[in-house]
């Protein structure tokens, strides 16, 4: 059975046909076209998959199909506005805090939630907030210090 | 995951219905973060999965000195550990609830899915078991409440009826009660507990529940039966934290021994009540 669901990815209204054995991650990926949200281990410990919906991230592989109906989700495709990275993913490339790559749409999610919750999170608050996400291959110092970097910004009402 | 027919009520009465017109071939789903994993990895195939975040008085998390903490089944953790009045009048299952996996598991975990899914580990079991928390559920036969000690009655067991949905988790209020919980764990964030446990002192009564140590959560009765009414000193401490590794039957697995275990739940009693000791 399809279930119609209406919600909103990056702010575009979307009508869709889901069906109920499938996760908010197997219709962003699969029916959406949109690989940016990773499956790294399917059961909500690494946070590949993060997405912000209604302000607060979550594990898009643990939320079932016909859930996202009324949901306002944002994925990693709808973090650059009008062609121009983020100041959080200019920090992620100039920090070089990345290697191969899969578990940055993740990380930028939840570094992304946490400044728009905390502008000026401190570095444990930024180290508790990406707990939920894990990388195999860099190590966490730069991805630290790309998110600690546009946490100073902006600093003193500029 | 195998097909299964997603159903959504927007009231308990229709909720209630569903559970019994589908029995055993329906499943609840609130916040899903173990439910969709359970159902991915086939450890449940049901043939209707009953999704009750829509009910709306299961949203509701609220608190008075009269009522105590009332947290509707659907409240997250993060919700709960953020929640100001949790915070000031009962710190340490804040600190429970925001000690349950990620940030991003915390945004969709619900305190009622991690009572009724009865782990024996369950961080947030232990301060309600020390604050006498009661789970209150609707079925056909109206609203009950039970006490969450005789709630959870078995590994993965509880006392909820087949046709009975939790509603709310009351945790009454007590003047002047102080509570320190602890979770030991083998890394810092988003791992389960090897141990947990909370020491709560509630007016010249202790409290200790412990988790991981045995098939369900335990209160730990003879080591509060020793403290009653007792003036906390090096000696009955020690006395409180030997006697507290008899009233617990921890297993080997995975995350440690059964004598780590042991060791930890006298460390856990034995830092607990000194700090309540120096604190006053």
């Amino acid at each position: 059975m399809k279930y119609p669901i209406h919600f909103f990815v990056n702010d575009e209204a979307m009508d869709l046909e889901v069906e109920a054995n499938k996760t908010m991650l197997n219709v962003l990926r699969d029916q959406l076209c949109m690989t940016g949200t990773k499956e790294g281990c399917g059961a909500g410990e690494c946070g590949a998959c993060t997405v912000i919906v209604d302000g607060k991230p979550i594990n898009a592989c643990l939320v079932l199909a016909p859930e996202m109906d009324g949901m306002h989700i944002t994925t990693i495709e709808g973090i650059a506005k009008d062609g121009e990275l983020s100041p959080l993913q200019k920090a992620f490339v100039s920090h070089s805090a990345l290697q191969c790559g899969f578990c940055t749409p993740g990380f930028v999610m939840s570094g992304t939630a946490l400044l728009m919750e905390n502008p000026h999170p401190t570095r444990p608050e930024i180290i508790r907030a990406i707990s939920g996400n894990l990388c195999r291959c860099t190590g966490y110092i730069r991805i630290i210090e790309a998110i600690e970097e546009v946490a100073n910004q902006y600093k003193g009402g500029e | 995951m195998k097909a299964f027919d997603y159903l959504r009520p927007t009231s308990l009465e229709e909720a209630i219905a569903m559970r019994i017109k589908y029995g055993d071939k329906a499943v609840i789903l609130n916040g899903g973060t173990d439910r969709v994993i359970q159902l991915r990895e086939r450890l449940i195939a049901p043939d209707y999965v009953i999704d009750i975040k829509h009910i709306p008085d299961l949203n509701e998390i609220k608190f008075s000195k009269q009522e105590g903490l009332v947290i509707g089944a659907c409240v997250n953790m993060n919700t709960i550990g953020e929640n100001p009045d949790v915070i000031k009048f009962y710190p340490y299952l804040a600190e429970a609830a925001l000690s349950v996996g990620s940030k991003q598991v915390r945004n969709r975990a619900t305190c009622a899915g991690n009572i009724i899914n009865a782990s024996p580990l369950c961080d947030t079991g232990t301060p309600l078991y020390v604050a006498d928390a009661k789970i209150g559920m609707v079925g056909q036969n109206g609203y009950r409440e039970v006490p969450i000690t005789e709630f959870i009655t078995f590994v993965r067991r509880t006392v909820l009826q087949p046709d009975e949905i939790v509603t709310c988790i009351k945790v009454p209020y007590y003047e002047g009660s102080k509570g320190i919980f602890t979770k030991i764990a083998r890394r810092k964030e988003v791992d389960l507990s090897t141990i947990c446990g909370t020491v709560l002192k509630r007016g010249d009564e202790y409290k200790l529940a412990f988790g991981a140590v045995a098939p369900t959560p335990v209160r730990l009765k003879k080591t509060e039966e020793l403290l009653k009414g007792k003036k906390l000193d090096e000696a009955i401490i020690e006395e409180a934290a030997a006697l507290a590794q008899t009233e617990v039957s921890p297993i080997s697995d995975v995350r440690a021994s059964k004598q780590y275990r042991l060791d930890v739940v006298a460390v856990i009693v034995r830092r607990s009540l000194k700090q309540m000791m120096e604190e006053g």
